[in-house]
């Protein structure tokens, strides 16, 4: 993966990036960031608001609502186990409990959609 | 003799260095996830252990020594370092395991233990209990004690199975689910109660033992630290004065003395503002953070601990030189919870700085998998003074390019720049008490993002997270096997 020099603002910046198929790691002294694919963002945005989404890929240890369960904002509905740690997961608004989308013991993937929420 | 290394990422490769350099044959052990790790070459000879766990299986781990005919297991720290059981089936079997004995274990490696035992040599200890089994009687512990208090596991240390509770209503889903996370991380889901002190600064004592005799090598500064596990750590100690360095070193000392200790070791104290110094727990193991003692000391931990498992002697007791400085580089998003992160190390450059050391486990195009510690590596910088060390720290953290995977590299630089820790204002509250946000990326960032993905075909899927691109001409391709 390449350094590449980049023109901008009449300035000459030396800078490393590496692409992937949904964007491009950029870096600078001290830090590095992920451009998005703008279509990967605007799938991402749609399912924010209804639903809990792994921000990590884990372990599932506890599911602890089921389908049609109605909860309040903020109750935890998924306890996840990463790198050892315990993650606690909560229901971004209230709701009722439309999809249970993990079981207990299973790996999840980071962006894996673990619950959706509908209005009650 | 032929050591096996017990571990994995970072230390694993520490320790096969070490043995490398002294010419003493090695083993590696690997599971499933770690086939590709570069720890599995650093030695002579390695061995499969299977399921991503196996790294906590005794016997998975005494059935690789005997196969490879190992005379000794170093077993770095985390895992089963501190399991006295495991040190115990390692004698059984034959084997010198490179660490302290079973006794000692016992009266340290428990922290329950090792409270009543600094009682008793009249080392001054934080107020709390150690026998809480049950809900019930944590609670009653609690209150006795009064809230805040600190849940902790007793089986092992580095953060794992702690939780700090404000108040009796958050009690009982706090020690439950700390005793969950002390079973996954140690085999062992006892819990003890300490009052949380505060503010405290976390000051620590390295000593070596040869089984009769001690030396006190030096003392670390570790306050820095979130969801306490720490972040910096500097050697030696600048906020405290020679007198309460002494009577630290005497505390440290009478602890060892007392179990007649071998190996390396670590006693850790809470320091108050007065000065006052009580004890938290010995690790009766490598610490991760054991390089800035050895560049401040110019003894090699590792090798010591090898030469005392075989009987070898104490080194002259060590003098502090200059200062040397720590910052842990992890996987995980500092400005969010410090969530772990996952994915391919996809452009990975270190720097290279003199008086800097990178201690690391990975190399590029490595995965940083949800299996194991978040932990990448560990920078550190020596310099004459504290403020020259802070200072190439802080380049070399400018220099090191990582790309793929999100990682704390700007939480650190924030860090090392904040006036607080270049004036030594560090307590163990410090970094979770202030708000720390996500520092603007660069103007030509987004410029060169776009400029990136839009000119140029996408070549390669990569991260955890890839997905077939529905650009790219290889889709379109169907199933094929190389060389039909």
């Amino acid at each position: 993966m390449p350094w590449v020099t980049v023109e901008f603002e009449e300035h000459t910046y030396r800078v490393p990036v590496a692409r992937t198929n949904k964007g491009v790691w950029v870096g600078w002294p001290g830090g590095s960031v992920f451009v998005e694919r703008e279509e990967e963002m605007a799938a991402r945005a749609g399912s924010k608001e209804d639903c809990v989404i792994a921000p990590m890929t884990g372990r599932v240890l506890e599911v602890k609502i089921q389908v049609g369960d109605v909860v309040e904002s903020d109750q935890v509905l998924v306890v996840l186990e990463a790198m050892k740690m315990e993650y606690r997961l909560c229901a971004p608004r209230a709701g009722s409990v439309e999809v249970v989308g993990c079981v207990v013991d299973e790996l999840v993937e980071l962006g894996a959609v673990l619950v959706s929420l509908e209005d009650t | 003799m032929k050591v096996l290394v017990a571990n994995r990422g970072e230390i694993a490769c520490r320790v096969l260095k070490t043995l490398g350099h002294l010419g003493i044959p090695s083993v590696s052990v690997f599971t499933d996830p770690d086939s590709e790790a570069p720890h599995v070459w650093l030695a002579n000879e390695r061995y499969a252990l299977g399921e991503p766990r196996a790294y906590l299986d005794i016997e998975a781990i005494l059935k690789a020594a005997r196969d490879t005919g190992s005379t000794a297991i170093h077993p770095g720290y985390g895992f089963l370092s501190e399991s006295q059981e495991f040190a115990s089936a390692c004698a059984e079997a034959g084997l010198t395991f490179i660490g302290p004995s079973a006794q000692a274990m016992r009266a340290f490696g428990d922290k329950r233990a090792a409270r009543t035992l600094a009682v008793s040599v009249g080392v001054p200890v934080v107020p709390g209990a150690e026998a809480c089994n049950t809900v019930e009687e944590g609670r009653a512990v609690a209150q006795e004690v009064g809230f805040p208090i600190l849940v902790k596991a007793a089986g092992g240390g580095g953060g794992k199975g702690m939780r700090l509770v404000e108040d009796g209503a958050e009690f009982e889903e706090a020690f439950l689910s700390a005793g969950r996370e002390a079973k996954a991380a140690f085999n062992d889901e006892r819990l003890l109660i300490e009052k949380y002190v505060f503010p405290a600064r976390h000051v620590e004592v390295q000593v070596l033992g040869d089984g009769k005799n001690s030396i006190v090598v030096g003392d670390r500064e570790c306050s820095l630290q979130r969801r306490y596990q720490k972040v910096i750590e500097e050697a030696p100690c600048a906020a405290i004065s020679e007198e309460v360095r002494e009577a630290i070193y005497k505390s440290a000392g009478a602890l060892i003395q007392e179990v007649g200790y071998l190996g390396a070791g670590t006693v850790e104290f809470l320091v108050g503002p007065e000065g006052d110094h009580f004890f938290l727990e010995v690790n009766t193991r490598l610490q991760v953070e054991h390089p800035v003692t050895e560049m401040v000391t110019g003894l090699d931990l590792v090798a010591e601990q090898i030469s005392l498992a075989h009987g070898g002697k104490l080194p002259d007791c060590p003098r502090q030189r200059g200062y040397a400085i720590e910052a842990r580089l992890n996987a995980e998003d500092a400005y969010n919870g410090y969530l772990p992160q996952t994915g391919k190390l996809l452009m990975l450059e270190w720097p290279e700085i003199p008086f800097v050391r990178i201690d690391s486990g990975v190399e590029e195009g490595g995965e940083i998998s949800p299996f194991y510690d978040s932990m990448i590596a560990k920078v550190i910088s020596w310099g004459q003074t504290r403020e020259e060390a802070r200072l190439r720290l802080i380049s070399a953290l400018e220099k090191l390019t990582l790309l793929g995977v999100v990682t704390n590299q700007s939480f650190l630089l924030d860090l090392l720049k904040a006036p607080f820790f270049e004036d030594g204002e560090t307590f163990t509250t410090t970094v979770e008490s202030k708000t720390w946000s996500s520092p603007l990326a660069p103007e030509f960032v987004d410029f060169v993002g776009k400029r990136e993905m839009g000119n140029r075909p996408v070549e390669v899927a990569s991260g955890s997270a890839g997905v077939g691109d529905r650009f790219s001409p290889w889709r379109n391709l169907g199933s094929f096997r190389m060389g039909e």
